[in-house]
C-alpha cells in the first residue's frame, strides 16, 4: 500500500498530460477509421504485437521473433496496401473533423424509399448518381449543384433523373430525408484499374468516394446493374437488402430503430475508456517496468563562459551517472538524451568550485537519477590574451651524411597567438609541425603548419596558420 | 638555472691578440658581432655552420665574438630546450674584443627544437639562436 501511495506521489503533471493526449489520439484513431478494413487490420496487428509480447515474456524464443518479423514489417505492409484508404481518410477530412468531430446523423434518411426508388430507376434503365455523405464536407470537392431541399419520395428520385429533366446528368446529394442538391459535378477519378466499360458516371462515383467519406451509388442504364462505392471499395448490388444494409452503415442507422444517438454515443464513450485504459497500461508498463541500473559516462558541458576568459583546466572532462528507470525506457535511451550542463556564467578568473546536482543534467522523462561520480568539479579560468611569438621549426630524421643544414628562414618570423593569460605567460615560442630531414639534399622552401601546444592557444584571428620554410644545404667541407 | 658541468666557456685570447685592434674609449658599449651555432671550433674560428645537429655528432656549440668590448665583464648562453631552461654557461669576455664559445654534450634524450640565448651581465637579451637536435 504505501509503494502505490509513494508511486502515485511520484506522478508529474506532464504523466497525466501524457496519458490524456496520446488517449485522446488513441480515441480519434478510433473515430477516422472504425469501419474501414485499415481499422481491423490495426487491430489485428495490435493483438498480434500483444501476443508477441506475451511468446516473449514466456520464452518462447522462435515464435516470439517470428512475431516479431512480422509486426515490424507489418507497418509497412499497411502503408503500401491500404495506401488508398489512408488516403481518403486524410485527405478529405479537414483539420477540424480530424482532431474533433465525430460523425453526427440527426434526421433518420428513409432507407426502404431510397433503395425503392433507386431499383425502380435500374429497372428502368434510367442511369442515376447519388451521393449519401458521411462526416465529411463535401462542398468543399463538388462543383456547381442546384439546391433542391425536398422531402425524399420514389417519384422524386424518378423524376430527378428522369431524361427529359435539365438536371438528370448530375449527381444527387442526400442527406437524412432530403435531397439537398442535384444536377451536381463530381470529381473524377484517375485510377487505372477500373474495369474498362467504367464511363463517366462511374468515374465521378469512384472519384468522390476517393475525397471524402461518402458512399456514392451508380445505376447503370446500360448494363442495367446498381454500383455502391465507398472509399476504395467498388460493391456490386444485387439486392435490395444489400442496398439497404449498406446504405443503412453509411448513414449511420442503427437497425434498431430505438435510441440509435445514445448508442452511438455509448459506443463513442466506450472506445474512449478504452482508450485511456489501454494508454494508461502501456504508459506504466513503459514507466513503472522492474528498475533497471545502468552507468553511463557522460561528458560535461560548460555553458556561457564569460566572454573574453577561456577554460585552461577542468578537474574532470566527463562524470559517471547512474540512471535507473524500467527496462524498456533504459534500453531506448541514447547517450545524447543524457547531458551534464554546467553554468558559467558567475564564473571568474582562476578555480572555480562546482557541485554537480541534478538541475545539471538532463534525463529524458521516466528516467531517475541515482548517483553522479564525481561530484566535485573545478574549472580554471583564465582571461583571454594576444602574443606575438617567433616561430621555430622542429626539425626531425636525419639528412644524408654528407650535407650540413646551414640555415634557416621562417616566414613570417612570428605569429599573433591567443590563449589563457597564464598560459600564453610561459610560451616563448611557436613551433612548427614536426619537418621530416629524411630525403632532403638540396636547398628549398615548404609550406608548414603550426603545432600549438597546449591545444588551448590558438592562433589569433588574422594570423596566418601556416609559414613559409626556407633552408639552406650545403655540401659537407 | 646553471649547470657549468658539461658547458664550456673559452677564452679565444688569440683574436685579440693577431688584430692589434686599439683599446675601446669609454662611452663604446658592448657589441656582439657574430654569433652561430656551429659543430666545433678549430682555430679560434666556428667550423661546420649549421641548424640542426644529429646527436650522434656529440656536441653542438654556440660561438659568439664581440667587439668593442670596453670593459672586462661576463655574458651568458642560456640554452632551453622548447622554453625549458637546460644549461646556463657564464663567460667572461676582455677587451678590447672577444670570442668565446660554450658546448653541450647531446644525447638521445635531447632531440626536439632548442634556443641559445646570449645574454649580457645586465640581462640584456643581445641574440637568439635557434637549432634542433634529431637524430
Amino acid at each position: 500500500m504505501d509503494a502505490l501511495i509513494v508511486f502515485f506521489k511520484a506522478l508529474r503533471w506532464q504523466d497525466f498530460i501524457d496519458i490524456a493526449l496520446a488517449s485522446y489520439i488513441l480515441f480519434r484513431f478510433y473515430v477516422l477509421f472504425r469501419g474501414t478494413y485499415v481499422f481491423r487490420v490495426i487491430s489485428g496487428l495490435a493483438l498480434l504485437w500483444i501476443f508477441q509480447r506475451i511468446t516473449a515474456y514466456l520464452g518462447l524464443i522462435v515464435t516470439s521473433w517470428a512475431l516479431q518479423g512480422i509486426t515490424a514489417v507489418a507497418a509497412f505492409i499497411i502503408i503500401v496496401v491500404f495506401r488508398n484508404e489512408l488516403r481518403s481518410v486524410l485527405q478529405a477530412k479537414n483539420i477540424k473533423n480530424i482532431l474533433w468531430g465525430v460523425s453526427q446523423k440527426t434526421s433518420q434518411a428513409p432507407v426502404d424509399v431510397i433503395v425503392s426508388g433507386i431499383f425502380e430507376l435500374m429497372e428502368r434503365r434510367i442511369g442515376a448518381l447519388l451521393v449519401f455523405p458521411g462526416s465529411d464536407d463535401i462542398d468543399e470537392v463538388v462543383e456547381n449543384g442546384i439546391d433542391w431541399e425536398g422531402k425524399i419520395t420514389q417519384e422524386m428520385i424518378l423524376s430527378i433523373f428522369w431524361h427529359d429533366n435539365p438536371v438528370h446528368d448530375g449527381a444527387a446529394i442526400i442527406e437524412g430525408d432530403e435531397v439537398r442538391k442535384v444536377g451536381v459535378i463530381l470529381p473524377l477519378s484517375h485510377r487505372t484499374d477500373l474495369p474498362s466499360h467504367f464511363g463517366t458516371r462511374h468515374r465521378a462515383a469512384v472519384g468522390m468516394a476517393e475525397k471524402s467519406d461518402a458512399m456514392v451509388v451508380v445505376v447503370s442504364e446500360e448494363r442495367k446493374s446498381i454500383l455502391a462505392v465507398k472509399g476504395a471499395e467498388l460493391i456490386k448490388v444485387a439486392s435490395p437488402d444489400q442496398l439497404s444494409q449498406l446504405l443503412q452503415r453509411n448513414i449511420g442507422v442503427a437497425t434498431d430503430p430505438e435510441a440509435p444517438a445514445s448508442r452511438r454515443s455509448m459506443r463513442l464513450a466506450t472506445a474512449g475508456a478504452l482508450s485511456v485504459l489501454l494508454v494508461s497500461g502501456l504508459w506504466f508498463s513503459f514507466t513503472t517496468g522492474k528498475d533497471t541500473l545502468i552507468e553511463l559516462q557522460v561528458p560535461v558541458r560548460y555553458n556561457n563562459r564569460p566572454s573574453g576568459v577561456e577554460i585552461v583546466g577542468a578537474s574532470v572532462n566527463s562524470v559517471n551517472l547512474q540512471l535507473s528507470g524500467s527496462g524498456t525506457l533504459i534500453q531506448s535511451l541514447r547517450p545524447s538524451q543524457v547531458q551534464v550542463q554546467l553554468d558559467l556564467k558567475s564564473a571568474a578568473v582562476g578555480a572555480n568550485e562546482f557541485t554537480i546536482t541534478s538541475s545539471n543534467i538532463s534525463l529524458p522523462p521516466g528516467i531517475v537519477l541515482k548517483t553522479v561520480q564525481p561530484r566535485q568539479v573545478t574549472v580554471t579560468l583564465d582571461r583571454l590574451v594576444r602574443k606575438q611569438l617567433p616561430v621555430q621549426v622542429d626539425w626531425t630524421g636525419k639528412l644524408p651524411e654528407d650535407r650540413i643544414l646551414e640555415s634557416v628562414r621562417v616566414m613570417p618570423e612570428a605569429v599573433e597567438i591567443e590563449g589563457g593569460n597564464r598560459i600564453i605567460e610561459d610560451t616563448e615560442t611557436v613551433y612548427t609541425q614536426k619537418v621530416p630531414l629524411d630525403g632532403l639534399t638540396k636547398s628549398g622552401t615548404l609550406s608548414v603548419g603550426l603545432a600549438l601546444q597546449p591545444a588551448s592557444l590558438q592562433v589569433a584571428p588574422g594570423s596566418p596558420e601556416k609559414v613559409t620554410v626556407e633552408y639552406i644545404i650545403e655540401k659537407r667541407p | 638555472m646553471k649547470i657549468p658541468i658539461w658547458s664550456i666557456g673559452a677564452v679565444m685570447w688569440l683574436i685579440a691578440a693577431s688584430t692589434g685592434a686599439q683599446p675601446p674609449s669609454d662611452n663604446e658599449s658592448l657589441a656582439l658581432v657574430h654569433a652561430v651555432m656551429c659543430e666545433a671550433i678549430e682555430d679560434g674560428k666556428p667550423v661546420n655552420e649549421t641548424v640542426v645537429f644529429s646527436f650522434e655528432k656529440e656536441k653542438a656549440v654556440c660561438f659568439t665574438y664581440f667587439n668593442p668590448v670596453p670593459k672586462k665583464t661576463h655574458i651568458y648562453h642560456r640554452w632551453y630546450r622548447r622554453d625549458r631552461l637546460n644549461a646556463t654557461a657564464k663567460l667572461q669576455v676582455n677587451p678590447p674584443q672577444w670570442s668565446t664559445f660554450s658546448r653541450i654534450q647531446l644525447r638521445e634524450g635531447d632531440k626536439g627544437p632548442w634556443r641559445v640565448e646570449v645574454v649580457d651581465a645586465d640581462g640584456n637579451r643581445l641574440k637568439i639562436l635557434r637549432f634542433s637536435i634529431t637524430e
